[in-house]
């Protein structure tokens, strides 16, 4: 038997011992597990952007004529949205979620709870909510709630050139929930086809009743061509409405690009609809500053025989970049000779042309 | 005493192994970044061309064969995506587009990365991140003094992603057997004549 101190030695060796092997162990085992850490920082992390914007938009009648969608606050240092997305793909799965607030993000671009755009009833916030599965290298499924393949404008302020909307994309589809596979027989060429809600709605009260395709070709470099197809019957609605539409953009030289879309609204049972095309040249000067215009014709269906009327409008633009912040000074001039939109002279005298001055910033993360 | 030397060297090599030191890529006689290689190989140059075809199908997400019809030379062009960081969020901010060249020659290969150029990514209406042009801009343009650190950094990525496909490539022609594919054996139809 040792002597008392011996043993006190011994003891608190044996444990100092011990010590340092449950040191060295969890030693390890953190660099393993940053070893590990490093490795899954490889694979796809979740992805977080999105965009906020705000403008100021001054019509020359001093009455907010021109109907764009967004921008149509007169006299007003306004909001437009912020926009936040988030993206994650694991494996061959990935799921896109997109929220947006403010006028832009809100009732301006998509439906309440109640399917209206009424600003004072609460909404979902959603622009895009989907999921998508790649089965193969060629061959994808997406489901849910997203942004219309229909159009060339979209409802993010960072994707398009210009601050104010067309005729055109305010008149089109801004959301198709649905279900859709696209196949691309090669990088030129690929098919979508798909059945869909009715337009803009987050629940369809009739059944999904919309079927649409899109065929995107790429000629040559630089040059894509999408055309879009939709159709259907709404809910309520007493006839059918179908869409055809050409969106394609062509890099012709390093500097100048040039973009189009048209498209054809036809409601059945003489219903009325829309047609109309526009044109969108520009001009990158610097990769910090371009000038675009759009030029658009759209002429709207009367319904059950009653007399078509027809807008022309131009709209000149500056893309000035800085980083993630863009500002957008725009004119823009509307001729309204059959007097359908409605527009008015300072004195509230019917006019026949508006015209508005706007300046946006637009940042984007 | 043992322990803890054991300890400081096992943080050192971990601290090693996470700074990377990456060093900017030359200039050709154009003044392009390049990164350029010569390897001498005992393959035979039927095989190193199987090897090299094999290699740009195995990483097809990230390099596409544009010609491997001459005998000895393949063409291929390649994007390296870049992303931006914040904590563990990332999102792919733009992609650096290049060309890759291999040449063999007697019982030499040569391989070369250049025409780096950069393409700003930009959401598009499904929430995606896309290509926002079909214009890059080469890194060999000198920057704006506002984005010159970003513009530093996206050489830097370049640099270090050449670095790294170098070495898959040679090991890839060095340690991978690829068989030939054999013709399909000829029959004779006697049923219709």
């Amino acid at each position: 038997m040792l002597p008392k101190a011996d043993n006190q030695i011994n003891y608190l060796k044996i444990n100092l011992n011990k010590m340092k092997n449950h040191i060295a162990a969890l030693s390890l085992l953190l660099l393993s597990t940053a070893s590990v850490a490093v490795a899954q920082e490889k694979a796809s992390p979740l992805e977080i952007s999105g965009s906020v914007d705000t403008y100021f938009k001054y019509d020359f009648s001093k009455v907010a004529n021109i109907p764009t969608y967004f921008a149509n606050e007169q006299n007003s240092v306004s909001l437009g949205m912020i926009d936040l997305a988030l993206k994650k793909t694991t494996g061959k799965a990935s799921f896109v979620g997109e929220l947006s607030f403010g006028p832009r993000g809100q009732f301006q671009s998509i439906p309440d709870v109640n399917g209206g755009y009424d600003p004072a009833t609460n909404g979902f916030n959603i622009q895009n909510l989907y999921i998508n599965y790649a089965f193969t290298d060629k061959f994808t499924m997406t489901a849910g709630y997203m942004g219309t393949f229909v159009g060339y404008e979209v409802i993010s302020p960072v994707a398009n050139f210009n601050y104010s909307t067309s005729y055109l994309f305010g008149s089109g589809p801004f959301q198709n929930a649905g279900l859709k596979g696209t196949y691309s027989f090669s990088d030129k060429v690929s098919l979508m086809a798909g059945v869909f809600n009715d337009w803009n709605v987050y629940q369809d009260f009739n059944g999904v009743s919309h079927f649409g395709a899109q065929l995107m070709v790429a000629p040559v470099e630089g040059w894509s061509a999408y055309v879009n197809f939709l159709t259907g019957r709404s809910a309520g609605a007493g006839a059918d409405g179908t869409i055809i539409d050409l969106t394609t953009s062509y890099q012709i030289t390093d500097k100048f690009k040039l973009g189009l879309n048209a498209a054809d609204y036809g409601l059945s049972n003489d219903g009325g609809g829309y047609s109309g095309a526009a044109l969108y040249p520009q001009f990158a000067f610097t990769p910090s500053f371009a000038l675009g215009a759009r030029a658009e014709y759209i002429n709207f269906k009367g319904a059950a025989g009653a007399p078509d009327a027809s807008i022309t409008s131009f709209t000149l633009s500056g893309n000035v970049k800085a980083g993630g912040l863009t500002f957008i000074p725009e004119v823009r001039f509307d001729n309204d000779k059959d007097a359908y939109a409605g527009f008015v002279k300072s004195n509230l005298a019917q006019s026949k042309s508006a015209a508005q001055f706007s300046l946006a910033a637009v940042y984007s993360f | 005493m043992k322990f803890f030397r054991l300890l400081t060297g096992l943080l050192f090599i971990s601290s090693l192994s996470f700074a990377q030191e990456v060093s900017l890529l030359p200039k050709d006689e154009s003044g392009k970044y390049i990164y350029y290689e010569v390897a001498s190989t005992g393959l035979s140059e039927d095989s190193l061309k199987l090897r090299a075809l094999n290699f740009i199908t195995k990483n097809k997400k990230e390099i596409k064969l544009k010609s491997g019809k001459e005998a000895n030379a393949v063409t291929a062009t390649g994007k390296i995506v870049i992303n931006k960081s914040l904590a563990m969020l990332s999102r792919p901010s733009g992609e650096i587009t290049y060309t890759f060249n291999f040449e063999i020659n007697a019982q030499k290969y040569r391989f070369w990365l250049s025409n780096f150029e950069f393409i700003p990514y930009q959401k598009d209406r499904y929430g995606n991140f896309v290509p926002s042009t079909t214009v890059g801009i080469p890194l060999e343009r000198e920057p704006k003094k506002s984005n010159a650190e970003q513009w530093e950094d996206y050489r830097l990525q370049a640099s270090k992603y050449a670095a790294t496909f170098a070495n898959r490539f040679k090991d890839h022609l060095t340690n991978k057997v690829v068989k030939p594919k054999l013709a399909p054996e000829k029959k004779v139809v006697s049923k219709s004549w």
